[in-house]
């Protein structure tokens, strides 16, 4: 009864939600969560299949291209795919998902979880199959140290004896937190082409050996703390991978490599036979090879073939509304999410391998969701724009003075530095500039405005097309 | 000229743009024509510590406080020494609370400190954080003044710890306006002993506040004679105090 209760208003909330286009996606969830707490523990049992992906950045696009795939296969699938990824926003997604009798429309739900909800929504929807990407430091005021996740993941994981697992080797801390499970698969990109020009800027976590306290050696780094790991004082390093990907061709759009998935044979030791399949999307950055790596790799698991999965890649297109190429005065624009250190920096190789001239929005606000705690900024590598092809930088949002002294001290020029708080302002002052290209930096709270303003003042850019955007969230 | 500086235990005091303050002291150095060489000392490092003209010491994850404490046993009489002797040394969050006589972790377990400043701290459950603006201490304000640094009386910054810190003899840098600070109530933040300087305002703390940086520069400088140093443009800088300021006030 009681549950019956809460679905009807949660569908009541989403209903209101979307006739004044509220855009509060945990909305529903949250008020069906305080009439029924029990709600997910009894909606998640009916499909077939219950995805979770966790870990730092990443996380939305790797469900979201497993959605994609399983969907093209022709499963029906569930998924938070706005990226609302705390127990409300999970919530949210089952209520919309299933029909007025509380019955599920849908096959398989892929949901993405903050690192720091597992706890409460791993026991509630008992994960078939769990996947986490990284572990970077996010912001402290609001999830405190980066231990605690990983600290949290190993404890919830012991709770859910026969969810399967899947990894990123690259990822020491990952590794960590996961290796004790007992069904581990895990990924991995092939270092032999490591791109890490601009890898000095990182700061890399993790630089401890977590069964023995050394500091950890690396064969060579891709970005972050990734990379091919071992520790000098005992047996820990990085993992083999299961899944692998190498050959990556990664300076135009697409993102092209290849995956070797090994089959294991349970009565040899070694690797029996290996599968490779050239896969191919239309996104960019380096790092989002990670991502259609794990998605790739998570939809084997599942049973969908090599070609099928090769097949989907080539409509997926990453925009969902907050991540979107557009055409603005003329130029292409590209507005990307930036939250943390390690995933500006991604951003800013991506956008700096492109050639011709540059003019750049970063708008950083402090509100809750944002993080008020804006001294990540100084854990980035911003000197990388202290680089000829970046024309100006207009450092726009409630801290964007905060942002202008990082540049300053990063080593751009007083000159290329334009100083414009408001959001719309900052967007004229935008399309003022001569460059051939434009980017828009922003952090959460002002991404669904900057948005809004460049669809009416610019033009999408059709989904697929050559302008395929970082996605980091 | 030239100063030598030492960036302590960066590889696990590295927490949340502490970096930043170096960046920062070295290019306000660097743009008055003063090259800094910058020395990384971790733990099991030996260092003359006496030969530095400034020593840095972030913030950094409890993980990493046991291996901290035992380094720094063999470290702190070295520590202690050279501030005796005049190096200027600034330690943020952890790296402030390692500098007193001794603090415990949330768990109850206590640690020694190194005893340079005359006070002591105690983890409480609950945090202390959020935007934070203080006062400089009235001595301070007019060495500032002196030196020739940016004419700003304030500081401002952010704050995340679950630790209390309650002074003895040592002096705070300045008090309360807005914010938490060393314990939440006597209005004190931070401690400063001779040319060290503790502090729980964590991140680019002397992006912010270039006043402080040309301070620490200052005496850094000093103890090769008396100075006044050249201004920089620092209207970035202010602007993004004031803003600060303005919200909080």
């Amino acid at each position: 009864m009681r549950f019956r209760v809460a679905l009807l208003a949660g569908k009541l909330v989403n209903f209101l939600c979307r006739f004044f286009r509220y855009s509060g996606t945990s909305l529903p969830g949250g008020v069906a969560l305080k009439i029924c707490p029990q709600l997910i523990y009894k909606m998640a049992p009916a499909y077939d299949q219950v995805v979770a992906v966790t870990g730092t950045n990443g996380k939305t696009i790797t469900a979201n291209l497993i959605a994609h795939i399983l969907r093209s296969s022709g499963l029906s699938v569930a998924n938070n795919y706005e990226g609302a990824n705390m127990i409300a926003g999970v919530a949210t997604a089952l209520i919309k998902d299933c029909t007025l009798n509380g019955r599920a429309r849908s096959q398989v739900a892929v949901l993405e979880v903050d690192e720091g909800s597992v706890k409460k929504v791993f026991p509630a929807v008992q994960p078939d199959l769990v996947i986490v990407t990284n572990y970077f430091r996010d912001q402290l005021d609001r999830f405190c140290e980066l231990d605690h996740n990983i600290t949290l993941l190993r404890r919830v994981m012991t709770d859910l004896p026969s969810t399967r697992i899947l990894l990123n080797a690259d990822d020491p801390l990952v590794v960590a937190a996961g290796r004790d499970h007992s069904a581990v698969s895990y990924y991995g990109v092939d270092g032999k082409q490591s791109e890490d020009k601009t890898g000095d800027y990182d700061i890399r976590e993790g630089k401890f050996c977590p069964d023995c306290g050394n500091s950890l050696h690396y064969h060579y780094y891709h970005y972050g703390q990734l990379g091919d790991y071992y520790c000098p004082g005992c047996t820990f390093r990085r993992p083999v991978p299961d899944f692998l990907a190498c050959d990556i061709k990664v300076d135009d759009s697409p993102l092209d490599f290849t995956l070797t998935v090994r089959r294991w044979n349970s009565s040899s030791e070694g690797c029996s036979a290996a599968d490779t399949v050239r896969l191919r999307a239309y996104i960019r950055g380096f790092y989002n090879v990670y991502n259609i790596l794990a998605a790739s790799s998570a939809a084997v698991i599942l049973g969908v073939s090599e070609k099928a999965i090769q097949a989907s890649l080539l409509d997926f297109a990453p925009a969902t509304g907050r991540m979107e190429g557009f055409i603005y005065r003329g130029r292409p624009c590209t507005l990307a999410l930036v939250k943390n250190p390690t995933g500006l920096n991604e951003v800013l190789k991506t956008i700096l391998r492109k050639e011709g001239e540059k003019a750049l929005i970063i708008a950083i606000n402090d509100l809750a969701a944002d993080g008020r705690d804006v001294s990540w900024l100084w854990d980035a590598g911003f000197e990388m724009l202290d680089n000829q092809s970046i024309n100006k930088v207009i450092c726009s949002g409630r801290r964007a003075g905060d942002v202008a002294v990082r540049l300053k001290y990063a080593g751009v020029p007083l000159s290329k530095l334009i100083l414009e708080p408001g959001c719309r302002e900052s967007l004229e002052t935008l399309g003022l500039q001569g460059a051939e290209e434009y980017y828009v930096l922003v952090s959460y709270t002002s991404l669904n405005k900057y948005a809004k303003l460049l669809q009416k003042m610019g033009k999408d850019v059709v989904r697929g097309a050559d302008q395929g955007m970082p996605s980091l969230s | 000229m030239r100063i030598r500086a030492c960036h302590l235990y960066p590889d696990l005091f590295n927490l949340y743009g502490d970096r930043g303050n170096l960046i920062v002291f070295c290019r306000r150095a660097e743009w008055r024509g003063i090259q800094v060489q910058v020395d990384e000392v971790s733990f099991g490092q030996k260092s003359p510590f006496i030969d530095y003209d400034f020593i840095f010491l972030g913030g950094g994850a409890e993980q990493y406080v046991d291996i901290v404490v035992k380094d720094l046993q063999g470290k702190g009489p070295y520590l202690l020494e050279a501030v005796e002797k005049e190096t200027v040394l600034l330690g943020i969050g952890l790296g402030f609370q390692v500098l007193g006589h001794h603090f415990s972790a949330q768990n109850g377990t206590m640690f020694p400190g190194i005893g340079l400043f005359d006070a002591h701290t105690k983890a409480r459950p609950d945090r202390l954080k959020g935007n934070i603006l203080l006062e400089v201490a009235a001595d301070l304000q007019e060495e500032v003044e002196r030196i020739g640094g940016v004419p700003l009386t304030t500081i401002v910054g952010f704050e995340n710890h679950s630790g209390r810190t309650f002074l003895g003899e040592a002096k705070p840098i300045g008090n309360v306006l807005k914010g938490w600070g060393n314990n939440g109530e006597d209005k004190t933040e931070g401690a400063v002993y001779k040319n060290a300087f503790g502090t729980y305002l964590h991140g680019p703390l002397l992006a912010q506040n270039p006043h402080l940086a040309d301070l620490l520069l200052a005496r850094a400088l000093s103890r090769k004679g008396e100075v006044k140093l050249d201004s920089l443009n620092d209207e970035l800088e202010i602007y993004a105090h004031n803003v600060m300021k303005k919200r909080l006030l």
